[in-house]
């Protein structure tokens, strides 16, 4: 079973992915911050992060670009409800990209194209 | 002694002196008034005279010399009246003529006024004037204007013309400018072409008038030394006049005048009077043309005065709109993700819900309206980032595919077929990327809208001046032009957001890419989508 990091600074969203993607089949962890999720990645592994990009007084284009650096084979996927970051240089870094929905069918899609391609 | 005049009488009968004529009745009685008017001019009288100085009375010789030294001195008076009195009507002609010229500034009445003067009766009385300017980027003096008769029978007509009317110079001169102006402008095209001459040939007459500042009156044209025989033969006569137009040290032209119907001889009294007409109409000529150029410079700065007008309103809009733009922004991006909660706890609830759960519908009333409100969303956020497009250089065949495989799954769904007939090797053209890849997939998915069954898209692109373009058609029922109206007309106006129908935002964003947005009804059924993408050019 797959192991994902959702990191997203609302609760309510932390809890509608992990109750969405461990319906879908993953292990869920989550984290509200760029330092709890720095913490988490620090001491267990996972297959892959869900970031988002506005997090309260941070920003998940730093984290990403910490993870690349320090775990530069851990896939992330932003998910944001701003598609202009698509077009920010930094956020080319990231593995997916997707805008935030209802919907989360697009979320779960990206996951597994990333995930399949990490497997092979 | 007998005499012979009626001087003796006091007083007369009318039958007495013939030469007191109807209206001077009253010198049959005033004696004296008669005999310095009428007896002294007389025959009757003059022979009187000699008889008395053939009488050898001592004053008779005295008497003749004080006689005859009274009729010179008489005759000396009335031609200097004559004089006078021409004097006095010229005077007031030049005072006609420069009050005409100080009020004029428009130079087709100025060359109205002074052509009309040189050679109406009532002026100067020339038969023929030719106006010649000075153009300084030519360094030449050009033939301007020619006025004047051609021939004998046209002379006839002019003349027979002014005499009948009693016109003051400046209705004369309007009447010429009404009606003549035009027509002489062209008349003496032929002799004003070559009355041409370079300012630098000193040695020619016309620089020679300009340099010294005064008139030149030619005589013996044909023989003389100092004209170019060519221009005598060109003029066709022996005398003619060359008056300097000079204003203020600046060399404006000159004037020709001659008699080439009359062949009256030019005095220089005529000489005189035109070199006092000289002064009044170069100033008058250059004020003219200094007044026309400065109207051209005005309807100039009119021109550019509306178009910054213009430019002041667009950007105040522009800076409205980019206002509306991102407070639009900033409600949307705060709106999506409680938005994207409600929907999500809804569509999870649903989806563990029984099949025959009596608050099923509830949910999917909510799970459809978060739908519909993000597809607001997407479009409001869409259309406050049309306002600032990030050109760039994109391959866009690839930016096509790429659509294309994006839309795969929903033109699957719909067993549709996306054919792909991209020209290879295309330049790269200048646009912002997502914006555009939104238009592509807006309007597929509005083709998708009226496809058929068995419906077919084909998109291609080539090269065409200066553009790429675009064309996307599909075989679904056409549009009709009233449809084509309404999906372009912007969408703030008269649709509603988020029932998918972008394409008025595909029109806004085109157009600020500079590409018209084309909606063709094909003859053969379906619709073509046309757009022209500029090249992004080479640096």
């Amino acid at each position: 079973m797959a192991r994902l990091l959702v990191v997203d600074d609302e609760s309510s969203i932390r809890l509608l992915y992990s109750q969405e993607l461990a319906d879908a089949g993953y292990d869920v962890v989550t984290a509200g911050s760029a330092a709890e999720a720095a913490a988490l990645l620090e001491g267990s592994e996972f297959d892959l992060v869900v970031l988002d990009i506005k997090l309260k007084n941070e920003s998940g284009l730093d984290l990403l670009q910490k993870i690349v650096k320090e775990r530069h084979e851990m896939p992330v996927i932003l998910c944001t409800a701003f598609s202009c970051y698509k077009d920010d240089f930094s956020a080319w870094l990231a593995d997916g990209y997707v805008v935030k929905s209802s919907d989360l069918h697009e979320l779960k899609e990206e996951i597994r194209k990333v995930l399949d391609k990490k497997s092979r | 002694m007998e005499f012979a005049c009626c001087w003796t009488k006091k007083e007369l009968a009318p039958e007495e002196c013939p030469n007191i004529a109807e209206g001077e009745e009253e010198l049959y009685s005033v004696h004296r008034r008669r005999v310095m008017e009428k007896c002294l001019d007389c025959p009757l009288f003059a022979n009187d005279l000699l008889r008395f100085k053939e009488s050898g009375h001592p004053l008779a010789e005295i008497f003749s010399i004080v006689v005859s030294e009274f009729l010179d001195q008489k005759s000396q008076l009335q031609s200097l009246g004559g004089f006078l009195s021409s004097k006095t009507r010229e005077i007031k002609f030049l005072h006609e003529l420069s009050l005409v010229l100080q009020t004029s500034v428009d130079l087709d009445e100025v060359l109205s006024v002074a052509m009309t003067a040189i050679t109406a009766g009532k002026g100067f009385g020339m038969n023929r004037a030719f106006l010649l300017m000075t153009d300084k980027e030519r360094q030449a003096l050009r033939g301007y204007l020619g006025v004047g008769p051609r021939t004998m029978e046209e002379a006839w007509h002019i003349w027979e013309d002014v005499n009948r009317s009693n016109l003051t110079l400046r209705d004369m001169a309007r009447l010429f400018q009404k009606n003549k102006l035009s027509s002489e402008k062209v008349k003496f095209n032929d002799i004003l072409e070559r009355l041409s001459v370079p300012l630098r040939d000193q040695q020619h007459v016309f620089n020679r008038a300009l340099r010294e500042r005064k008139p030149i009156l030619v005589e013996n044209a044909f023989s003389n030394p100092d004209i170019d025989p060519d221009l005598a033969q060109l003029l066709g006569v022996d005398s003619f006049l060359i008056m300097p137009l000079i204003s203020r040290h600046r060399r404006i032209g000159l004037i020709i005048a001659d008699n080439c119907i009359t062949r009256k001889p030019i005095t220089s009294q005529d000489l005189q009077s035109m070199e006092t007409f000289a002064f009044p109409v170069a100033f008058a000529l250059e004020r003219a043309f200094l007044y026309e150029r400065l109207q051209e410079e005005i309807d100039k700065l009119t021109v550019v005065n509306i178009k910054l007008k213009e430019q002041q309103e667009l950007i105040v809009k522009m800076e409205k709109m980019a206002l509306v733009g991102r407070i639009t922004s900033s409600i949307a991006h705060s709106i999506r993700n409680p938005l994207m909660i409600i929907g999500g706890f809804a569509r999870s609830l649903l989806k563990n819900m029984e099949q025959d759960d009596s608050k099923r519908d509830y949910l999917e009333t909510i799970v459809h309206e978060a739908k519909q409100l993000e597809g607001v969303l997407e479009e409001v956020l869409t259309y406050s980032e049309s306002l600032y497009p990030a050109l760039d250089a994109w391959d866009i065949n690839q930016l096509i595919s790429g659509v294309r495989d994006d839309l795969a799954g929903h033109l699957a769904r719909r067993g549709v077929t996306c054919m792909l007939e991209l020209a290879p090797e295309l330049p790269k053209v200048s646009i912002d990327y997502r914006q555009i890849s939104y238009c592509i997939k807006t309007i597929i998915t509005s083709a998708l809208e009226t496809a058929t069954a068995e419906g077919e898209i084909v998109i291609r692109t080539w090269r065409d001046d200066g553009v790429v373009v675009v064309k996307i058609s599909d075989n679904g029922t056409p549009l009709s032009p009233e449809m084509v109206e309404t999906l372009t007309t912007p969408f703030m106006v008269t649709q509603n957001l988020g029932t998918g129908v972008g394409l008025p935002l595909c029109k806004t964003i085109l157009e600020k890419h500079g590409s018209p947005f084309i909606i063709e009804s094909s003859p053969e059924g379906g619709t073509h989508y046309i757009i022209r993408l500029p090249i992004k050019e080479e640096m």
